[in-house]
């Protein structure tokens, strides 16, 4: 047993110089991104706009004259499944950093994974502001616009078209949904909006008719929703074909209609307006290259999820840059403050919250196209910083 | 006032009625089957879900819906017939009739639930309306599919009454189910009686599957939304009775469906099974006889 001992202790002796030779190989980036079930169609863009921003890296002499390698893990949109992959991911991947997480609870989940083996997180995709906010980790990190900056550019555009607005809430039934609604509540309360109803139906549910008695009697001038994915898909027909959205603007969260389900909604997505920090539409050099580039690899446009996912590795190359090494504590000191350029412009991460500052715009579709119709500055966006345990 | 009523109020009623009549389509099957063999048949949503996915398939092979619609109940009746000759006369002549039949029927559930899952996959699939639009009338907007599924539901329900009340056939069904020794002696031949109507339940079954899936989508677990509802309905009508059936199906989604103008439809499931406990303390036999009774 002794031996036994021994002999392991030495095989970890030897190992030792191994780790140390690692900071001269590839730097290992984890990605726990949902490859399957609801959510797989977001992981696709994430996957997508890593891929790519990777390839560019890579071709351009990588980081620090080292190469950048991606290690998938499929989580499935599920928190308990995200942490048992994040976990595995730092332990016998020996990656340097982590992103990927789509769902909110999982990204809170692998944040404090992250935090126990001392390695960063940075979320491209999770909405709920608490993420950033009474939920903050020293750890994570956040590079996509949260549920509040996405409010504060749709409420913006709708006090401008609409005076005194009566708004109906229609959320999906879990902490997403219920964040964004209040989050845009509060956005749209400030500006004069009237809170008429609000209801909340289960994620994945597959008739909302009955929710339209409470709809219809509420006599809304506007609907917000947050569903995504599928059930906006359904949520959308089913209201076209009761004639529920006529001489009523329907508006939503960034993830309610994007480039992956506009196909299927059709044409009752016409009309729908959202406050988003990205749109393929932006009209920048940097932007029109993105989208060409993305288009000629993937087949299809990028969204939200595949600009900002793009935009991490060039956020933790910048860092890694500026700090001159890959150790974690000096990394997150270069990630504070940092500026960066991601295809939608300059970023700024706000060090006292580690969320990400950038222009915000609200985006119409219009004839199965997004179009931008407004723009928030980051600093009327990005709201007063709540976190308060670093 | 009247405002209210015709455009929030009126339009909730409407489409209380075209659930409804989907309700009953499912209990009427539930109900037929318990009346007659006495058989809880624990694995009828499964049979709805495979009526759902046979439509899905039937369509696929480039077959039109309306083609679907009328070919699945007649599948449905051959699956019911050979279930009900293979496996369930085998425990149904036991003591334990009851308790076997509804344990048999719960795993055949089961089994079939994981088979579409693993033949279809388990993300949900849809079926494209075949009646697409909506009409408006009285200031009403109202999807033309949904309207179709009133009437051919309605169709349905009013055949399924005169077969059973109006025919010989119906006739012999409901002697066997009232006393199956002295109809047997009578000439009935009480065993295909028995295994046809399982099938004709579990086409009942299909048919509101194929019906049903333009607008929930089909997935493995359809069976399990709408067959607590019907078993609600089942009970509270009074186990095995088609009458009980159809005014207790019909009640029920309107109480959820105006009740959904107050409180969230989420908590309207909850009001159906506590009118259902209200009901069995008040008649625990439900509200009506059961079949070839009264």
């Amino acid at each position: 047993m002794i031996r036994y001992h021994l002999n392991a202790i030495a095989a970890v002796l030897a190992l030792t110089p191994l780790v140390a030779s690692a900071q001269t190989g590839p730097i290992r980036v984890g990605v726990v991104t949902p490859l399957s079930g609801t959510y797989a169609g977001i992981g696709q863009q994430v996957k997508w706009g890593l891929d790519l921003a990777a390839a560019q890296i890579n071709a351009a002499g990588g980081v620090m004259g080292r190469k950048l390698e991606l290690v998938y893990e499929d989580e499935e949109a599920n928190p308990a499944v995200a942490t048992q992959k994040a976990e595995k991911l730092l332990q016998v991947g020996k990656v340097d950093f982590l992103t990927g997480t789509v769902n909110s609870g999982s990204t809170l989940a692998v944040g404090q994974v992250a935090e126990r083996n001392n390695r960063l997180i940075a979320t491209t995709v999770s909405f709920a502001d608490s993420i950033t906010a009474d939920k903050c980790s020293p750890n994570v990190f956040r590079v996509n616009a949260r549920a509040g900056m996405q409010s504060a550019a749709l409420a913006d555009w709708m006090a401008s078209t609409q005076k005194n607005a009566n708004v109906f809430y229609l959320g999906p039934d879990y902490e997403m949904g219920r964040s964004t609604v209040a989050a845009f509540k509060t956005a749209a309360e400030g500006k004069g909006a009237k809170t008429v109803g609000e209801v909340f139906a289960p994620l994945d549910n597959k008739d909302y008719s009955p929710y339209f008695g409470q709809i219809r009697g509420a006599r809304p001038t506007v609907i917000y929703t947050s569903v995504a994915g599928n059930d906006t898909v359904r949520l959308f027909t089913q209201m076209a074909e009761f004639g529920l959205n006529r001489n009523v603007q329907v508006v939503g969260a960034s993830g309610t209609v994007t480039s992956q389900n506009l196909a299927a909604i059709g044409k009752a997505a016409d009309g729908f307006v959202t406050g988003v920090g990205y749109s393929p539409s932006i009209d920048s050099a940097e932007n029109r290259k993105f989208v060409a580039d993305f288009e000629a690899v993937n087949k299809s446009k990028p969204d939200l999820y595949g600009a900002d996912s793009y935009g991490v590795l060039f956020f933790y190359k910048a860092a890694v840059e500026k700090a001159g090494s890959t150790d974690t504590d000096k990394v997150r000191e270069a990630m504070r403050g940092l500026q960066w350029a991601t295809p939608q412009g300059m970023k700024t991460m706000r060090a006292g919250d580690h969320q990400a500052m950038q222009d915000m715009y609200a985006v119409k579709v219009v004839g199965g196209q997004f179009q931008i119709v407004g723009k928030v500055s980051a600093g009327a966006a990005i709201g007063p910083d709540a976190c308060t345990r670093f | 006032m009247l405002d209210w009523l015709q455009f929030v109020l009126a339009p909730q009623v409407v489409n209380g009625l075209s659930i409804g009549v989907a309700v009953v389509l499912m209990a009427l099957g539930l109900t037929i089957i318990f009346g007659l063999l006495d058989v809880i048949n624990m694995a009828h949503g499964e049979f709805y879900a495979i009526g759902a996915y046979a439509a899905l398939a039937l369509i696929g092979v480039g077959l039109p819906f309306w083609w679907a619609l009328a070919l699945t109940p007649l599948l449905m009746a051959v699956v019911g017939y050979a279930a009900e000759r293979a496996l369930i006369q085998r425990v149904f002549h036991s003591k334990d009739r009851h308790t076997l039949t509804l344990l048999l029927t719960f795993g055949i559930g089961i089994i079939l639930e994981d088979l579409l899952k693993i033949a279809f996959g388990a993300n949900p699939l849809r079926i494209e309306p075949p009646i697409t639009g909506a009409t408006e009338m009285f200031g009403l907007f109202f999807p033309n599919y949904r309207l179709f599924l009133m009437a051919s539901g309605a169709a349905v329900i009013a055949a399924v009454w005169v077969v059973a009340f109006r025919t010989r056939l119906g006739a012999m069904v409901r002697a066997a189910a009232f006393d199956r020794n002295m109809a047997a002696s009578l000439g009935v031949p009480v065993s295909t009686v028995y295994a046809g109507t399982f099938a004709f339940g579990v086409a009942l079954a299909g048919l509101s599957g194929v019906l049903l899936a333009p607008i929930y989508s089909v997935f493995p677990t359809m069976g399990r939304d709408f067959v607590l509802i019907a078993f609600s309905v089942v009970i509270i009508g009074g186990m095995g009775s088609i009458k009980g059936a159809v005014i207790a199906g019909l009640l029920l989604t309107q109480a959820q469906s105006i009740s959904s103008l107050v409180i969230s439809p989420v908590w309207s499931d909850p009001l159906l099974f506590g009118i259902m406990v209200l009901v069995l303390m008040w008649r625990p036999h439900g509200l009506f006889g059961r079949l070839g009774h009264g």
